[in-house]
């Protein structure tokens, strides 16, 4: 087994569905606050295999979405995913059916953040480091992970 | 001297000013100015997470209403990511009358002119995205030709292998940006071409270099970075060529850290397209910023013989 860190495959834990998660809203709050159609993926995995950070994440992006349509919410706002996931939109132009992947990313950071805590404040970088990262990489970050 | 409406944005103004200073260097050669904004704010970096989220369009499409006000129809931006912000908000207040509504009943309220009502006799015209945004290489390319560029070359870059790197924001999303291919892009290749140098292709040229995980997942940002300079090297890159501060930022400053995680690394040059350009159309090489960047340039330099003053006449 190659065990450089950052090869490892990611492996989604199993999940027991019940009928009143799946029925749930959850779904439909996405569907809304993103404003795109979470109902059409049909699974393909085009986005995974695109995006440059599924290495990093322990849920690849297709199951984020398979998860969302489940309506398990817990299971998201508690996965690295949508904190790695760094809005590159590579998913969102190869998907097939058109779903703005990132847009869905998005709103599920802003459901996990709703939820609780930030996952990242100006108390966790270096302020040597701060120093030198041009501006839109501070203000990007604050205001995708933090609330 | 025809002029253009420029934002710079925040880190052209500071941390990345010599990206700044080789933009206005070589557009000035090339027979137009970058007219900077009288007053600007930040656009914000990144556009809103959702539809709803209105307030952060705020900030973009004031900056937008104020180039409109001001009679010109063109702004051209250098950072991908402003580029990103302002032509993804244009992009909505054009083809979304809810949100072209709502940020206008906005903006209305700040508008310190409104105050007295009665002698104001400009109408009360609402922003609908008049303004054009372009990035600086999508001006060179489309309004001024790269044919153009060529005939003003003082030096020729020829025999050094560039790699172009496009990173995230300034292709995509595709139906929003509509700037090139997003797949199998040609505009910085061209842009290369243009300039008498070699455009290199490698695999990892639209990948993402993490943008701003640097900051809150550096190893990830890490790793990415070291897929993308390796990629760029073994296609036989003597340099890499970027258009974003960030992403600049990770290739360049990050090889220190990437050197440290992989032996077998070695370090390539990274530079500013403005940096290449204005080096071609005859600007000194001290006037470039090159001490600022941790990666030594001059074996890049020394491959066409203009490290010191044996400048082509």
């Amino acid at each position: 087994m190659y065990k450089k860190l950052g090869l490892d495959p990611p492996c989604s834990p199993p999940i027991l569905l019940d009928r009143t998660k799946v029925r749930g809203e959850f779904g439909l709050q996405v569907d809304e606050l993103s404003g795109q159609h979470l109902y059409a993926c049909y699974q393909c995995g085009n986005c995974s295999s695109g995006c440059p950070l599924a290495q990093e994440m322990d849920i690849l992006p297709s199951r984020i979405i398979r998860l969302a349509q489940l309506g398990q919410k817990e299971e998201i706002i508690r996965s690295n995913t949508i904190w790695i996931c760094a809005s590159c939109f590579q998913c969102t132009v190869r998907c097939p059916k058109g779903i703005d992947i990132q847009a869905v990313m998005d709103t599920l950071r802003q459901i996990a953040l709703d939820e609780g805590v930030d996952h990242f404040g100006p108390d966790q970088i270096d302020s040597k480091h701060a120093a030198e990262v041009p501006q839109p990489g501070l203000v990007g970050v604050y205001r995708k992970l933090s609330t | 001297m025809a002029k253009v409406a420029y934002y710079p944005g925040c880190a052209l103004n500071e941390r990345s000013s010599h990206l700044d200073r080789s933009a206005r260097d070589a557009t000035e050669i090339l027979g137009f100015e970058l007219d900077e904004l009288e007053s600007w704010t930040c656009c914000g970096a990144v556009p809103p997470v959702s539809k709803e989220r209105i307030m952060n369009l705020i900030a973009p499409s004031r900056i937008l209403k104020d180039v409109r006000d001001s009679g010109r129809d063109m702004l051209i931006t250098i950072c991908d990511f402003c580029y990103n912000t302002l032509k993804r908000t244009n992009f909505s207040i054009r083809n979304d009358d809810i949100i072209r509504k709502r940020v206008n009943a906005f903006l209305a309220d700040d508008t310190p002119s409104r105050t007295y009502l009665e002698e104001d006799t400009t109408p009360w015209s609402d922003y609908e995205g008049e303004v054009k945004v372009v990035h600086l290489m999508e001006y060179l390319r489309d309004e001024l030709g790269y044919a153009e560029i060529t005939k003003k070359l003082k030096r020729s870059l020829k025999g050094l292998k560039i790699a172009p790197y496009y990173g995230c924001v300034m292709l995509r999303p595709f139906d929003e940006i509509q700037l090139d291919n997003p797949e199998n892009p040609t505009i910085m290749e061209d842009f290369v071409r243009a300039l008498e140098a070699e455009p290199v292709k490698y695999p990892y040229r639209t990948e993402c270099c993490g943008s701003y995980l640097s900051v809150s997942s550096p190893d990830a940002s890490t790793r990415l970075c070291y897929r993308i300079l390796s990629s760029a090297m073994k296609n036989g890159a003597d340099a890499i060529v970027v258009s974003c501060p960030l992403c600049f930022y990770n290739l360049d400053s990050r090889q220190k850290v990437v050197l440290d995680a992989y032996p077998d690394f070695k370090t390539i040059p990274v530079f500013y397209f403005t940096q290449l350009l204005s080096l071609a159309l005859g600007v000194e090489t001290d006037r470039q910023g090159f001490e600022r960047h941790y990666v030594d340039v001059s074996p890049a330099l020394e491959k066409i013989g203009n490290s010191g003053e044996g400048d082509k006449a």
